[in-house]
């Protein structure tokens, strides 16, 4: 599955939780979710399938708990279904696609490449500003930082902890600007992808499948309501 | 879209889910999980906004997948600090708290449906708790469900607008004058 193109591994991990809330609960829900949990099991990989299904089934566990705790029964588990479904998905999808490959994909299916960076440069910017959000938060307390107490204080507090975390990121704008000009991002050339994901007639068949199932269910449902 | 804000938008999204260290060491009910998209807005008006909030939501859901509904709200605080930011409502303390408390009560109301819709009012433990609480003080479910939205958002989004504006007042005049809207956003322009 991991060779797939990376638009097919998208519009599944889209179907499955579309299905799940199309299709009537509680059958077809625990359809869609037992779906997914086979799809994360046979995830193949540095990371393995039953790491990949425990992750998904740990982020879904609070879900079951605090439904349980608000509704009936019944809608608890069509709901926790529904979203276990999402949740399993998406772990799925981020277990077995690398952002690398869907941004080779995106370029090579005509995206801009203004699109592409936005992606991959958000990927590597959030984990880079939470390690100096947490050297902030180390060096501060070095220096003395009341971190407790009344909420005034936790406030003053957290000015002296975002400030510098949230100037010194806007100050970096600069030098990426300086970097993507020399790149020449901003001529508006296309580029040429270094390695496009092969896409098959066959995969484009079974995309627009999947989308023209997600449309029969909804209609399905529609009808069957009224 | 010039290559400085296209270059700002990461970074605003960078500092909408860094900030949670912040706010984990101050132990406070807070998410500022909107600082970025509404310092992006005020820096750079409503595209670099409303991208910066579907990015988080797209970044954020692939910790959690249960974040990415919610993304309408992102836009919505987009929308909002782009109106806040031209009516110069950045320019002190005293006018962007309350400001941020309007936008606490929109968000609120923008995400009770998604909530209620999708998670059954069961997004996390504390937004149980306050249905649950709702419902205890004789709240219809839905009603419930905009109870914990409302603790949840009111002084979340109002700590958020001050801290954006005490940002755009840091800011060097140098460096807030490269980008289009920030001196009007503080009243300097």
């Amino acid at each position: 599955m991991s060779g797939r193109h990376p638009f097919t591994l998208l519009a599944l991990a889209a179907a499955l939780p579309a299905l799940a809330w199309t299709l009537p609960a509680p059958w077809g829900p625990a359809g869609t979710f037992c779906s997914a949990l086979v799809l994360c099991v046979l995830t193949p990989g540095a990371s393995p399938g039953l790491a990949v299904a425990r992750r998904a089934l740990l982020t879904a566990a609070p879900f079951w708990l605090f439904l349980f705790l608000l509704h009936d029964r019944a809608t608890a588990l069509a709901i926790a279904l529904r979203l276990s479904t999402m949740i399993a998905s998406f772990v799925w999808l981020v277990a077995i696609l690398p952002p690398a490959r869907l941004v080779e994909a995106l370029v090579a299916a005509g995206y801009s490449a203004h699109f592409a960076f936005l992606f991959a440069a958000t990927l590597s910017a959030v984990p880079a500003l939470r390690a100096r959000a947490q050297r902030i938060v180390d060096a501060q307390r070095c220096r003395g930082l009341a971190t407790r107490g009344g909420p005034l204080t936790r406030l003053r507090a957290l000015r002296a902890l975002a400030l510098p975390l949230v100037l010194s990121a806007l100050h970096e704008v600069d030098e990426r600007a300086l970097a993507l000009e020399t790149r020449g991002l901003s001529a508006g050339a296309r580029r040429t992808p270094l390695a496009p994901p092969p896409d098959s007639t066959a995969e484009r068949v079974v995309r627009w499948g999947l989308v023209a199932g997600c449309g029969a269910g909804i209609v399905a449902r529609v009808l069957w309501r009224a | 879209m010039s290559i400085r804000l296209l270059a700002l938008i990461p970074v605003a999204v960078a500092i909408n889910l860094a900030l949670s260290a912040a706010v984990d060491a101050v132990n406070l009910p807070l998410f500022l999980d909107t600082t970025g998209t509404i310092l992006g807005t005020a820096l750079a008006g409503p595209v670099v906004g409303v991208t910066t909030g579907v990015l988080t939501s797209l970044t954020n859901s692939f910790r959690n997948p249960t974040y990415l509904p919610f993304v309408a709200v992102q836009v919505l605080v987009a929308l909002y600090a782009w109106f806040a930011a031209r009516a110069g409502l950045f320019r002190n303390l005293k006018v962007a708290v309350p400001a941020g408390l309007g936008l606490g009560i929109l968000a609120a109301a923008a995400s009770t449906p998604i909530s209620y819709k999708i998670f059954g009012c069961s997004t996390s433990g504390g937004v149980t708790l306050m249905t649950l609480l709702g419902r205890k003080l004789g709240m219809s479910d839905i009603m419930a469900c905009a109870f914990s939205a409302f603790v949840s958002d009111f002084g979340d989004k109002a700590v958020t607008f001050g801290l954006v504006a005490t940002v755009l007042h840091a800011l060097p005049k140098r460096t807030a004058a490269r980008f289009p809207l920030a001196l009007r956003s503080i009243g300097a322009a």
